[in-house]
C-alpha cells in the first residue's frame, strides 16, 4: 500500500536532478594511495601510541584526585592533608609530562582543523576568508612555539613536525592571498603536514580524542 | 581470488592484496565521500582515513557481514565525524563574521533549480541528508544505510520519507517539473 506521503512522480524527478548534487570528480587513486602510503609510513614513525590513552586518562583521574586531595587540605584535618601533599609530590614529574602530551594533542587536533578548513577554503577559490586564516594562523603560531619550549617539543618526532607546522603557519600568516595561498597548500601536500598531524593525533576515549577542542 | 582471500592475504601483510582491496573498493568510498563532503580535498582525506583504519581494524572483520558494509560503517563514520568538525570549526568563525557584518544587507538573485536543490540538501537534519544521499543518490539499499549508520532499517525509511516530505516543501516552487 502506497504511504499517503510518497508521490512516486516527484520521487523520480528528485532522484534524477539530486545526480547534480556534489556530484563526483574521478576518483584520484593514485593520489590518494600514495598519501595513504605516506600517512601509514609516517603513522609508524610518530604514532602516539594507545597506552598513553590509558595513561593519559589515568593522569587525569590523578589530576583530580590532586585537585580534590588539595581543596580538602585546606579543610582542618592535618593527617589526611600530609598525606595528600605526599602524593602529590611522588606524581608531579609523571603528571607534567602528560599534560604537555593531552595539550599537544588538542593542539594538534585544532591545527589540523584549521588547515583542512584552509585548504577546502582554497580550493573552493574563497577569497573573503584571507584575514580570519591568518588571525587564526598566528594564534595558532604562538601556540606552536609554546609547544616547541614546552617538554612536549622533546621528543624529536613531534618536534619534526611543530616545525613543519611553524612553517606553515608562518606563511598563512602573512599571505596576501590568491597565488600565495596556492603555493602554501602545495607545500602543504608536498610536505605531507596533514596526513602526519593526523597520524600523531590517536584516536581514542574523549579526554585524549579532544572531542570539542574547536 | 575472492575477497575472502584476498583479506586473509591483506592480513598476513601482502601489499598487494591491500592494493587490490583497495581497488575494488575506493571508487564507492571516494562517491560517497565526495557526496556528503562536497569538497574534493575533505573527500579525498576522508577517503584516506577510510582506508588506513580499515587496514588497521582488518583484524577485528569477522565477516559476519560483506567487507563492503563494513567499509562503508568505517566511511560514515570518519565523514560525519570529520564534517561536524569542520562545521563547528566553520561555525565558530562564521559567529564572528556575523558580528562584524551587522547592519550591512546584501541582495541575492533568484536561486535556479540547482541552487534551491543545493541548499534544501544541505538544510536537511544530518540524519536525514545522509540517508537521502546515500540511497536516493549513490544507491544503497535500506539493509545497507541500516549498518552503515547503526540504525534500524525502519529507520533508514523514515529518514528518507522524511527527507523526501521537507524537500518537496523546499522545491515546491518547481512542482511544474515534476508534475508533468
Amino acid at each position: 500500500m502506497m504511504d499517503q506521503h510518497e508521490d512516486p512522480k516527484f520521487e523520480h524527478w528528485l532522484k534524477d536532478v539530486a545526480k547534480s548534487y556534489h556530484a563526483p570528480h574521478p576518483t584520484p587513486r593514485e593520489a590518494i594511495w600514495k598519501r595513504i602510503e605516506d600517512a601509514r609510513r609516517n603513522k609508524r614513525v610518530i604514532e602516539l601510541r594507545p597506552w598513553m590513552r590509558w595513561a593519559v586518562a589515568a593522569a587525569a583521574v590523578l589530576i583530580l584526585g590532586v585537585g580534590i586531595g588539595r581543596w580538602t587540605a585546606r579543610q582542618p584535618a592535618p593527617s589526611s592533608r600530609a598525606t595528600t601533599v605526599a602524593a602529590a609530590d611522588s606524581t608531579t614529574s609523571a603528571q607534567s609530562d602528560l599534560i604537555y602530551q593531552m595539550a599537544a594533542t588538542q593542539y594538534l587536533s585544532h591545527t589540523e582543523a584549521f588547515l583542512t578548513s584552509f585548504r577546502a577554503d582554497v580550493g573552493s577559490h574563497g577569497t573573503s576568508n584571507g584575514a580570519r586564516f591568518a588571525r587564526q594562523a598566528r594564534d595558532l603560531l604562538s601556540t606552536t612555539r609554546l609547544m616547541l619550549d614546552s617538554p612536549a617539543g622533546r621528543d624529536q618526532r613531534l618536534r619534526s613536525l611543530l616545525e613543519d607546522l611553524e612553517l606553515v603557519l608562518v606563511q598563512i600568516s602573512q599571505s596576501q592571498g590568491g597565488h600565495d595561498r596556492d603555493l602554501i597548500t602545495q607545500g602543504m601536500n608536498q610536505s605531507n603536514v596533514l596526513p602526519k598531524l593526523r597520524s600523531a593525533i590517536p584516536a581514542g576515549p574523549v579526554p585524549v580524542r579532544t572531542e570539542g577542542a574547536l | 581470488m575472492d575477497e575472502s582471500q584476498l583479506i586473509a592475504r591483506v592480513r598476513a601483510g601482502d601489499s598487494a592484496a591491500e592494493r587490490a582491496l583497495y581497488d575494488a573498493h575506493v571508487d564507492r568510498v571516494y562517491r560517497l565521500a565526495f557526496r556528503l563532503a562536497g569538497d574534493d580535498a575533505l573527500a579525498q582525506d576522508f577517503t584516506q582515513e577510510t582506508f588506513i583504519r580499515a587496514f588497521d581494524r582488518l583484524g577485528t572483520f569477522r565477516g559476519d557481514a560483506a567487507f563492503s558494509t563494513w567499509l562503508h560503517t568505517i566511511t560514515t563514520t570518519v565523514v560525519l565525524n570529520g564534517l561536524r568538525k569542520v562545521k563547528r570549526f566553520r561555525q565558530r568563525e562564521a559567529d564572528i563574521d556575523d558580528a562584524h557584518d551587522i547592519g550591512v544587507t546584501q541582495r541575492h538573485a533568484e536561486p535556479d533549480l540547482k541552487a534551491r536543490l543545493k541548499q534544501a540538501i544541505d538544510n536537511l537534519p544530518e540524519g536525514y541528508r545522509t540517508v537521502f544521499l546515500m540511497h536516493d543518490v549513490e544507491g544503497y539499499t535500506h539493509e545497507e544505510i541500516g549498518v552503515a549508520l547503526g540504525v534500524e532499517t525502519g529507520t533508514s525509511k523514515a529518514q528518507l520519507s522524511r527527507a523526501r516530505a521537507k524537500l518537496r516543501v523546499a522545491l515546491s516552487d518547481f512542482a511544474g517539473e515534476w508534475v508533468t
